[in-house]
């Protein structure tokens, strides 16, 4: 037999599909993958650390640049975090402006991650339609908070702005637009031949091996666990809302897909619901002092974030700082799987491999 | 093939949709009225309390205070207020935590330059600086 | 005027005629790639819901390519210190060069062709293959994992959808009883032959797809994989032959498909009164949309695929349009 060599491939930090600065040295021998090894750190900020310095206040900004595509969840497990310690009754209609922010940032990273997933298999247009929808969410959200990307919404007891004038009727009337234009990009990605044939039974894993894994969110419910922290430990409010857990059994690059694009589907039903049921009038912050002192003690709270479940851990030493902060940020653990994934797979699958797990830089580095 | 086709129905009827792009920046962009822009500083309103330096996540602002020129009044005027552009977030909290609204946010985010000295913005500056002022400040 | 020319004497002033002639064609098909390459762009835009390029030449961005080229011809030109540097500087010359040969044959109208020759199509297809060499000259040498990847990539594709490319043609022959481009759209004067061979138009279609490297099938460029493939080394006028030379490509993929599948310069009954050129213009456009919409619709296809798709659909299938019609060719002769 012909000895043929391998090769060393280095992608990233800088590529195109990658989705940041992530890097992936890999070993191929001619387009078989035989060894991965992820790089990861070169977005490391430091949140962690910098929050042991920094007013529980303070450190809302900076859980934005975690995952900055939903930042608004990011919010919310800090300042929910705060307030369990704190026992602080939070407001019902700041409760529910908290829900329907959450709810279009999950949409608006699912469309994201459409987009640019499609855009990996070579498909440049879904990734313009998809950023025409998030675009109107990005809209309501600036129309709310004040900034894009980077919100900086909510706060210890409840959320900063009230809704302005004519929002919540805006939030209603995009989630009938937002299900016309979902049953468009069915049409045109969910039955293309070519866009099935790359993601069908591509980086399949079982369900034992997802739970070993750690896997949360659509990583896991792609492999039949039907476990969504909105239903399984209601917070917020959450039990008050109908809505489904999608689930998928084959555990395949194509199932993941299935689960995040039925995700929108239930997100935008939880939208609807919040948007009827949303209360008139009331305060959108609980009575809290100024300088929040979080008394002494520990606590950790987990939510579901558009990736998994994202988990926050805060030592307190009864300061106005933490003691130590700790992220359970769900693209680090969904990350872990990939060598795995990829060992002795096609080149080609790769990028199809890593785009489906969804991972975001920012939180993967923290 | 059904697939196939599907999708080139899709992207054909697109082709005489209405466009979505922005004509910017031709035409500025609709922002609505809490957009975070870079700060807008009244120091005729200042009671130089310091509270905006404290709360400031990333220690951007500096400032410092004199004796009110007038004897007969107490309390300080403002000095100098600065506020390094390199590392502001424009996460809103100096003007959260402002009491008498002596910083603001306007709609001004276009804020390249070319070199970093023109990043540090002097009170000054951001006195004069008063093109869409945000109107609602305080919920 | 030019067979006359082509059976005349050697002479400086021949010389000087076929000069002056090529460089024309030469100036029209950089006509066409500047405009081809903008109406793609703004077709590309409508889709996306986007305008497409808009700022240099009014409303319609028609200086946008001028100015591309521009701003590429003026750029530094680069060299990786690590290159096989005679390669690498061949390489755009020999993927360039046989993308402009085989228009000579190519027949645009009755009276606007260079070189009627025999054997056109054959010529067309050995011509075009030369190509490939020039993409893996350019892949080897760049000394770059990703470009030797796309290189090796090209090669593969090549080579097996020329294969389908020039089996679906056979039908073609068949019928015509000639390789020669005029007879053939002679003898397209009353029935098309996309009428008289569907399949082997499809199977020419989706060849002719892969032969472009386009998408779906453009994995030796695979920007979202191989960052750009064979010329992700390449800066300036040389990635600019690349380009090029894929679009000069189009150029003639889309004559050659009107030519051998749609009747070429031939109108449509009751209506031949509108001019010849006219007709192949309209033609040629409609083919060269729906290369653009395929590339705005679809993703892109994976390699192992392919290469299934071409070895196990694609030529089995022109084999037995082969097959077919001569079967056929002759069930009719009998009666």
């Amino acid at each position: 037999m012909l000895r043929t060599e391998e090769m060393l491939l280095n992608v990233g930090p800088q590529h195109p599909s990658t989705h940041g600065v992530f890097r992936l040295v890999i070993k191929i021998d001619g387009e078989i993958i035989k060894e991965a090894t992820p790089v990861i750190g070169y977005l490391h900020r430091g949140t962690e650390k910098l929050a042991e310095d920094l007013q529980y206040t303070q450190i809302i900004p900076y859980t934005d640049r975690l995952d900055y595509l939903a930042a608004m969840t990011n919010n919310y497990v800090l300042c929910h975090a705060v307030e369990t310690m704190m026992g602080v009754e939070i407001p019902d209609r700041a409760e529910y402006l908290r829900v329907i922010a959450m709810e279009l940032g999950r949409v608006a990273s699912h469309l994201v991650w459409w987009g640019t997933y499609l855009l990996d298999i070579g498909a440049t247009s879904p990734f313009l339609y998809a950023f025409r929808e998030r675009e109107m969410i990005v809209n309501l959200l600036t129309e709310l908070s004040g900034a894009r990307l980077t919100f900086n919404y909510m706060r210890v007891g409840g959320v900063k702005w009230d809704a302005p004038e004519d929002w919540i009727e805006k939030v209603a009337e995009f989630v009938p637009y937002m299900r016309e234009q979902l049953a468009g990009y069915h049409e045109l990605v969910t039955g293309n031949e070519i866009f099935v044939n790359r993601v069908k039974g591509v980086g399949t894993y079982s369900k034992e091996e997802a739970l070993q894994y750690s896997l949360s969110g659509a990583n896991l419910r792609c492999t039949g666990v039907k476990w969504d922290l909105r239903k399984n430990e209601p917070y917020s409010i959450y039990n008050r809302f109908q809505f489904n857990i999608p689930t998928r059994e084959e555990g395949d690059a194509f199932s993941r897909y299935h689960c995040r694009m039925e995700e929108i589907e239930e997100s935008l039903k939880i939208l609807e619901q919040a948007v009827e049921q949303f209360p008139t009038a009331g305060p959108i912050i609980a009575k809290v002092p100024k300088i929040i002192k979080v008394p002494k003690g520990e606590a950790f709270v987990r939510i579901e974030s558009p990736r998994g479940e994202i988990g926050c851990y805060i030592a307190s030493e009864g300061k106005k700082e933490p003691y130590r902060l700790k992220f359970r940020r769900p693209s680090f653990y969904n990350l872990q799987i990939l060598p795995k994934l990829l060992e002795g797979e096609n080149m080609a699958n790769l990028i199809t491999i890593l785009g489906a797990i969804d991972i975001v830089l920012g939180e993967v580095d923290g | 093939m059904l697939g196939l086709a599907k999708g080139l129905t899709y992207t054909l009827k697109n082709l005489t949709r209405k466009k979505v792009t922005y004509d910017y920046p031709n035409e500025p962009l609709p922002l609505p009225d809490r957009f975070r822009g870079i700060q807008k500083f009244y120091p005729e309103k200042c009671i130089v309390c310091n509270q905006c330096v404290t709360i400031c996540p990333t220690d951007c602002i500096q400032l410092t205070g004199k004796k009110h020129p007038d004897q007969t009044k107490k309390g300080k005027i403002i000095d100098t207020y600065d506020i390094n552009f390199e590392i502001c977030i424009l996460c809103d909290l100096c003007t959260e935590v402002c009491p008498t609204e002596a910083i603001v946010m306007t709609n001004q985010f276009e804020l390249a330059e070319y070199s970093r000295e023109q990043l540090f913005k002097n009170l000054e500056w951001l006195d004069e600086n008063d093109e869409n002022i945000r109107k609602v400040n305080k919920v | 005027m030019i067979q006359d020319l082509l059976q005349s004497t050697p002479s400086l002033l021949n010389f000087g005629i076929f000069f002056g002639l090529a460089v024309l064609l030469l100036f029209v098909v950089l006509g066409f790639v500047t405009y081809g390459i903008l109406s793609e762009r703004k077709i590309m835009g409508f889709m996306q819901l986007r305008v497409g390029p808009n700022q240099i030449g009014g409303k319609w961005g028609l200086l946008q390519t001028v100015a591309d080229v521009l701003k590429l011809l003026i750029k530094e030109d680069t060299i990786p210190k690590k290159a096989d540097k005679p390669l690498y500087i061949l390489a755009p010359v020999i993927a360039f060069a046989p993308a402009f040969m085989v228009l000579a044959t190519l027949p645009f109208t009755d009276a606007f062709q260079f070189a009627d020759i025999g054997v056109g199509l054959l010529y067309y297809m050995a011509v075009s293959g030369i190509t490939t060499i020039g993409i893996v000259t350019a892949g080897w040498a760049s000394n770059n994992k990703y470009s030797l990847i796309g290189g090796m990539r090209a090669a593969a594709q090549m080579i097996s959808y020329e294969i389908p490319l020039v089996m679906s043609l056979v039908g073609i022959v068949l019928l015509t009883g000639s390789l020669n481009l005029n007879d053939i759209v002679a003898a397209q004067e009353k029935v098309w032959f996309i009428f008289l061979q569907p399949i082997a138009f499809i199977v020419f279609f989706i060849a002719s797809v892969a032969e472009l490297n386009r998408v779906p099938f453009d994995l030796p460029e695979a920007e979202s994989e191989l960052v750009s493939g064979y010329h992700v080394e390449y800066s300036g006028f040389r990635w600019a032959f690349f380009m090029l030379s894929e679009y000069v490509y189009m150029f003639a993929m889309a004559t050659l498909t009107t030519v051998l599948f749609l009747g070429g310069w031939n109108s449509i009954p009751f209506l031949d009164f509108i001019p010849a050129a006219v007709w192949f213009g309209l033609k040629f456009s409609a083919v060269f949309y729906v290369l653009v919409w395929i590339r705005v619709t679809f993703p892109r296809i994976r390699a192992d695929q392919l290469m299934e798709f071409g070895w196990k659909v694609l030529l089995p299938i022109a084999l037995a349009n082969i097959f077919l019609t001569a079967l056929l060719k002759e069930l009719f002769k009998l009666f």
